[in-house]
């Protein structure tokens, strides 16, 4: 059952985007396991360049690896995270399909009017848009609140420029040490090197 | 060597064994028995699950507008009708085309009327899926569903939907199939008891419904029909396990 309706969320998902159509077709038949923590679906791109569940025994030709950690971090829209996705195979075709995926738009609003009318869904989405953005807004001001208060009132969080000056002085440290092994080197090889006989200079 | 000749043409019909040429006559008159009555007694006894499979097949099999496809022991039409809309059967531009095959012509006469009254442009040919009568490369989609365990020489069959296909063309087997190991006890109950007795009760025929049940464990199970495709020329073949494996949906490409 799960395969069926994962199939059918797809392909209307995929309906919705039909530009996805032309970037898939010419992949048609080749297939992409993304692993995400527990859950490891196997995608196969179809003749009409829609999307479904590969069946029990499929090979992908790709595989994209995605740690939690790195999904949070995707899901916040973290550009640097993107290129610490792991992918094997067919690099070029995974990218598509990432591609695919990070372009794709769900219109909620358009599924549900035909549920329950235009003009109700459009409302329902509208309180549906403020309600995140006013969840959005209240976690940012609540997340700005407490990093203030644990590094004014309560310091147990550095702040950006005592950590960027203490970083500054790790490297002049570094640098500093850096120098002196330089320095204890040439002593060192002063040492070793054989001192001149002074009968020596008195040759013809 | 006439004896060893004759068994060598003996073949299943449910856990029975008979000779070839009978077993076309003996299917032939279990579906013509029950062709009135085989959508109803199909949603009876699958909950109404063999819409959705069949609704999968349609989704996985990757068709679009233009695209030619063959139903194979299509019978009552319900695949046919969904491919029609899927391929745009008497859309002004671009239209595709699906043809509606059954050796049964009472099961083919159910399926052509319902295509009629759906007002679908199918043509609807009583024909033999071991002799198919289209050119080589014609069709991008051919589909058998709920028949192939019915067919005496079904290597001779899968061949001929080999070669009807375009190359990169598609062949979709959904087919009864072995159900998964702890669930076995229960499916046999189902299958041997109270399937014979929903026959009896709906369709007035509890002998057409033990040779079902029959023929389902004589089916060759996922593992071997996906080899028997292989050999016969399919490539990257792969299947879906439906209900835990009471269907399976095979599916192949034509190099």
């Amino acid at each position: 059952m799960l395969k069926q309706l994962s199939t059918r969320l797809l392909q209307h998902l995929i309906a919705q985007n039909s530009w996805a159509n032309a970037l898939l077709q010419p992949y048609a038949g080749q297939s992409v396991r993304i692993h995400i923590g527990l859950i490891s679906p196997t995608l196969i791109i179809l003749e009409d360049g829609s999307l479904a569940l590969a069946g029990d025994t499929n090979t992908p030709d790709a595989t994209v690896t995605i740690p939690p950690t790195l999904l949070l971090r995707l899901i916040a829209k973290d550009e640097t995270a993107k290129s610490q996705i792991n992918i094997t195979g067919d690099t070029h075709l995974a990218t598509e399909l990432a591609k695919v995926f990070a372009h794709m738009r769900w219109d909620y609003e358009d599924d549900l009017s035909k549920l329950v009318g235009d003009i109700p869904a459009y409302q329902i989405a509208d309180f549906g848009r403020k309600a995140v953005g006013s969840i959005k807004e209240t976690s940012t001001n609540l997340a700005e609140m407490l990093s203030e208060y644990w590094q004014e009132e309560m310091p147990v969080i550095a702040k950006k420029r005592h950590v960027e000056h203490f970083n500054s002085e790790v490297d002049t440290l570094r640098a500093d040490v850096a120098r002196l092994e330089k320095k204890l080197l040439k002593f060192e090889k002063k040492l070793t090197q054989p001192l001149s006989s002074p009968t020596d200079t008195h040759n013809p | 060597m006439t004896t060893n000749q004759d068994h060598n043409q003996q073949t299943h019909f449910g856990f029975k064994t008979v000779h070839e040429a009978e077993k076309a006559k003996k299917v032939g008159e279990v579906f013509h028995s029950v062709a009135s009555k085989y959508d109803l007694m199909n949603d009876v006894m699958s909950a109404g699950l063999h819409r959705s499979w069949k609704r999968f097949a349609v989704e996985v099999s990757g068709v679009k507008t233009g695209d030619k496809v063959l139903d194979i022991a299509g019978g009552s039409g319900d695949l046919s009708k969904l491919f029609a809309k899927k391929v745009g059967v008497g859309s002004p531009q671009n239209a595709g085309q699906v043809v509606l095959t059954d050796i049964n012509a009472s099961m083919l006469g159910v399926g052509r009327d319902r295509m009629l009254d759906a007002g679908l442009n199918v043509p609807a040919l009583q024909c033999d899926a071991e002799k198919l009568p289209f050119p080589d490369q014609y069709f991008d989609c051919v589909i058998v569903a709920f028949g192939l365990r019915n067919m005496t020489h079904k290597e001779v069959a899968l061949a001929e939907m080999q070669r009807v296909l375009k190359v990169g063309g598609r062949l979709l087997v959904l087919e009864f199939s072995k159900v998964w190991q702890p669930l076995s006890k229960i499916y046999d109950a189902y299958s041997f008891k109270l399937l014979p007795l929903m026959g009896k009760i709906f369709a007035k025929d509890a002998q057409s419904y033990q040779y079902l049940a029959e023929s389902i464990r004589m089916h060759p199970d996922q593992e071997t029909l996906k080899q028997m495709m292989t050999d016969v020329g399919f490539f990257k073949v792969d299947y879906y396990n439906l209900a835990a494996g009471v269907v399976a949906l095979h599916k192949g490409y034509k190099t």
